[in-house]
């Protein structure tokens, strides 16, 4: 698939050509906008499915990439063809990105030159599991994405184990050994000790080492771990891979590589057989974390095995080091515990304690006897069992499943989560009816609204209606809101479910609800009405019901499933190709990094494309050499801009004739709606001065036209139109106004492109006033974009009505603008004038939705699922 | 319930379209067994009869098709709905011309299959009332 591009590029990479003409850049420009809007509509598909509600295979991961793969080609040559083969680079960008994608869907390794050797749990990156492996992935989740507190630390990468290998030339060794043992020349023992005699000989790299060495200075001892790529998911290699405990600071190096060494052990070897991962590249990252010298440690059962029906937890506590409590040598305190908010303590059954563990004063461990009276003090608090319970469940509702947590308190009184990992209940030797069970309970919603998320979540209801609510939001609740404004965002971590009146399935909050893995309905009508605030029910989008209730029978039902849909092969490879598919990190044109070189996903891929190929068609100089064979007219409005505008078909009256026209001849939808905003009566004056418009423009451009510093192209004002585009260039005073529009019948073409720049005043003046423009583009439910005194404003696949009513506001935004930078002298400012400015605007917008959108509208834009 | 339960055989040798199939399927109501290999869903068909039968056609070994043309000789009023690949669609629709109560393209979502079911549920109920 990648051979040829190499000839590719040589091939298009010619002297840069002469000019293309116009009407050809345009051709090609709408193509390319068409494989742009076909390439967001991919990403958009791709986080949806990522939700849960769809059944996909591996083959339509493989067909979607490949369509991508010939529309990214596809678009980077068009941009080729009309910039004049100026940016050949982006051919090695999407190398860059779609080798490591095929290389997901062969199940590779993909690791690269860029990646560290040694990286902290607390800067490491999320989105790369394949770099720190299983168990550091999961430790990472917890203290990143849940804030659930786990010992510091740092990781070993996988690349610092490739690069141990090469550096050693043991790979070719482990191959031919592992080969011996399929074809059965040698034993499982055999193969082991040599494959591990080799590892264990090997020497350190320095850098690795210096490295290690460097983060090894932080602490005296460490707990050092194996974190398998793989490991943790739905293949448990509990155990078969090395743990060290108490590894002294100088002992590292060594403790790594016996942490390496024991993925060929003779258990590891034989499992891996045994699922059929030997022909997968193995690689193993070692997580070393600090010691907790714990006053005491347990374990909690997010589900109590011995009743899972009871809907119960259970935190087993004993004092001092964990270790006896994992191999189960050890008394343990039980303590029985609701699953439910506020977590009230069933029962407890207090062990006798005649000794335990604890780290020796020189290191190491000794083990210390109890003294008779306190043999029978429990080991843990009851506000310390709450804590856990409380973390114990978001870890659960996170996972999915039910969960097994290590935990230790310090000296200090505080909780660490040492690991946790999915614990199997017994299944129930007579299944219950689940269908039968499910309808005893009354049903409040059925077959309403879109999955986001998929899942069942049962808790009160809490109605966000403003973000005073949020803080009052409590853990464990359905959130239900009419809205999926992005600012809702801080309390989805907390909620069980989510059900909202409007959105999509490709929006906002439906992203966040995948991060979090909150299941969520969207566009579920009347939910407010229907759901009894403080009430408890329980979410179902699996076959989208709401009942009334907990309907505990189906919380179990979910809970034993084999496997949760976040976890099955599948879904994780979905999300891994969206990281490097939907994030956009190439916002802003402006950046140094908005180069092909900076490009890290498809969508910055496209984002670029977009922008540069616009910018070609904006290019001026380029753009009045191409004039010359253009029919261009200039508009006579009561608006004395200059406006020139040039028609590529159907964008003005055909009977117009001669170089003048009239706002009457405009045919241009995008056009006529703008102009209709611009010339509306009575919104420029703005408090204090009322300033007539007219007279404004005309002081303006007699200032610029006096000589100052104006920049170039001062004064031409340009729209290239046909019935449905217009593509509105607007320099005035010293504003900068870029405005890309398309407005087909089918909403899916449709799009508003914003971009405004410059001014007059100082640097803060103009951020006030970006701020401004910004807020009122978000009313119209633009996705806005600042950067200093750059707005960048976007919006899609509105239909034409919806397009209508926002151009109105961008032309009346456009006169408004005009003065702005010079009159908002202060913060406070900004309020005053969006209000006035709102008051002015209410004929054409929509003065009632202040987040959600009346209409219901949310873009299907910037998917970001799971960063 | 009043009614006895219909039963629902799956077959597809993507693990994950059968996991994700059945916990759903069961909700509402129904029995189902899933098979990720073809001849052992006949080994099964040979011995139960089930209502319905949900398959894909590509599949290693026996196909889809062949599966279905073995099974409706077996139990010929078991309702068939056939789900396959977007592409393969109308090959597939041509294929079986008649046989089969409907075709669903993967991806597909979770209320689309529910919604087909439901309606083979009524036609069975139907017939059989």
């Amino acid at each position: 698939m990648f051979t040829g591009l190499q000839n590719l590029w040589h091939r298009l990479f010619k002297p840069p050509q002469q000019l293309v003409a116009f009407p050809e850049v345009f051709e090609r420009f709408q193509d390319l906008l068409h494989d742009h809007q076909k390439i967001m509509e991919i990403i958009a598909d791709l986080g949806e499915k990522s939700g849960g509600d769809y059944v996909f295979d591996r083959k339509y991961l493989l067909d979607t990439v490949n369509e991508l793969h010939s529309l990214l080609l596809r678009l980077v040559k068009g941009l080729n063809l009309i910039s004049g083969n100026r940016y050949v680079e982006l051919y090695a960008a999407l190398d860059r990105i779609l080798l490591p994608l095929e290389a997901e869907l062969r199940g590779r390794l993909s690791l690269t030159e860029e990646m560290p050797y040694v990286v902290g749990l607390k800067e490491a990156p999320l989105d790369l599991p394949e770099l720190v492996g299983g168990k550091a992935g999961v430790l990472m989740e917890i203290s990143q994405r849940l804030h659930v507190p786990v010992p510091d630390g740092f990781v070993v990468t996988t690349r610092a184990y490739r690069r141990f290998l090469d550096h050693n030339q043991v790979e070719g060794r482990i191959h031919s050994l592992l080969a011996s043992w399929i074809s059965e020349k040698l034993d499982t023992m055999q193969v082991s000790r040599q494959i591990q005699y080799a590892v264990l000989a090997g020497v350190m790299p320095q850098e690795v080492a210096r490295e290690i060495r460097r983060e090894a200075q932080a602490q005296p001892f460490w707990a050092v771990r194996s974190s398998a790529f793989g490991e943790d998911g739905e293949l448990s290699f509990a155990g078969l891979h090395e743990s060290i405990l108490q590894v002294p600071a100088t002992g590292l190096l060594e403790a790594v590589k016996k942490v390496w060494a024991s993925l060929y052990s003779p258990g590891a070897l034989s499992y891996r057989r045994q699922v059929g991962l030997l022909g997968e590249e193995a690689a193993m990252a070692v997580l070393c974390q600090e010691v907790v010298a714990s006053r005491a440690s347990g374990v909690v059962h997010s589900l109590d095995l011995e009743a899972p029906e009871s809907d119960g937890l259970v935190v087993y506590a004993h004092p001092g080091l964990g270790r006896t409590v994992m191999e189960g040598r050890a008394n343990l305190d039980r303590f029985l515990v609701e699953r439910r908010q506020p977590f009230p303590i069933r029962t407890k059954n207090i062990a006798v304690k005649e000794s335990y563990r604890r780290v020796a004063p020189g290191g190491g461990e000794e083990e210390v006897s109890v003294d008779p009276e306190e043999q029978e003090r429990p080991a843990l608090a009851e506000e310390d069992i709450q804590t856990l319970a409380r973390w114990s469940r978001t870890l659960e509702r996170y996972f999915k499943r039910p969960q097994e947590t290590e935990w230790a308190l310090d000296e200090k009184g505080r909780i660490w989560i040492l690991q946790s990992r999915r614990l199997t209940p017994p299944q129930p030797s007579e299944a219950p009816d689940i269908c039968e069970s499910c309808s005893a309970y009354p049903v409040l919603i059925k077959d309403q609204g879109a999955v986001a998320h998929a899942g069942v979540g049962a808790g009160p209801v809490f109605v966000v209606s403003s973000d005073q609510d949020l803080g009052r939001f409590p853990e464990g609740a359905v959130l239900v809101t009419r809205y999926t404004a992005p600012w809702l965002a801080p309390v989805v971590p907390k909620a069980v479910a989510m059900v909202a009146e409007r959105g999509s399935p490709a929006g906002h909050l439906a992203t966040i609800a995948r991060e979090f893995r909150v299941p969520t309905l969207v566009g579920v009508e009347n939910a407010v009405a229907l759901l009894p605030a403080g009430g408890d029910i329980t979410v179902d989008t699996h076959n989208r019901l709401i009942y009334q209730g907990r309907v505990a029978e189906l919380l179990r039902y979910e809970l034993i499933q084999s496997t949760a849909f976040e976890d099955a092969p599948e879904f994780r490879l979905l999300r891994r190709l969206l990281k490097r598919i939907a994030p956009l990190n190439l916002t802003d044109p402006q950046d140094s990094n908005f180069t092909p070189e900076g490009c890290r996903s498809v969508h910055d891929v496209i984002r670029f494309v977009h922008e540069k190929a616009v910018q070609e068609l904006m290019d001026l100089p380029r753009f009045l050499k191409r004039f010359k064979e253009a029919r261009v007219c200039t508009l006579i409005s009561e608006v004395p801009i200059g406006l020139k505008i040039w028609d590529l078909g159907g964008g003005i009256d055909p009977q117009a004739r001669g170089t003048q026209i009239t706002v009457a001849q405009i045919r241009s939808l995008p056009l006529q709606a703008i102009w209709a905003g611009v010339t509306l009566p009575g919104v420029w004056s703005t408090e204090p001065v009322a300033v007539d418009f007219k007279g404004l423009m005309a002081s303006l451009t007699r200032t610029l036209g006096d000589g100052m510093s104006a920049p170039d192209y001062l004064g031409i004002n340009l729209a290239v139109v046909t019935e449905t585009y217009l593509n509105l260039h607007l320099k005035l005073g010293y504003h900068y106004n870029l405005i890309d529009v398309r407005m087909d019948p089918d909403p899916h073409h449709n799009h508003i492109y914003f971009r405004f720049v410059g001014g007059v005043t100082d640097l803060t003046r103009r951020s006030r006033r970006a701020r401004l423009l910004a807020d009122v583009l978000s009313r119209y439910h633009f996705k806005v974009d600042i950067k200093g005194d750059l707005v960048l404003a976007r919006i899609l696949h509105l239909p034409q009505e919806e397009m209508r009513r926002r151009l109105i506001a961008l032309g009346q935004l456009i006169g408004f603008t005009r003065q702005l930078d010079m009159q908002l002298k202060s913060d406070e400012d900004v309020g005053h004038f969006l209000e006035v400015f709102v008051q002015r605007l209410e004929p054409a917008g929509d003065p009632q939705s202040p987040q959600g959108g009346k209409d219901g509208t949310e873009q299907v834009e910037n998917p970001h699922p799971g960063r | 319930m009043a009614q006895s339960k219909l039963k629902i055989l799956i077959l597809d040798d993507e693990p994950i379209v059968c996991k994700r199939l059945k916990p759903s399927l069961e909700k509402q109501g129904f029995e189902v067994d899933t098979f990720n290999r073809s001849f052992e869903a006949l080994q099964a068909v040979q011995n139960t009869k089930y209502d319905i039968i949900i398959t894909d056609l590509k599949m290693e070994g026996m196909d889809g098709m062949r599966f279905l043309q073995e099974a409706k000789k077996i139990h010929p009023d078991s309702e068939v709905i056939v789900i396959t690949g977007f592409a393969t669609m109308e090959t597939a629709k041509e294929s079986f011309k008649k046989g089969v109560f409907d075709f669903i393209a993967k991806p597909f979502n979770l209320s689309e299959i529910q919604r087909v079911v439901m309606r083979v549920e009524a036609k069975i109920r139907g017939t059989q009332g």
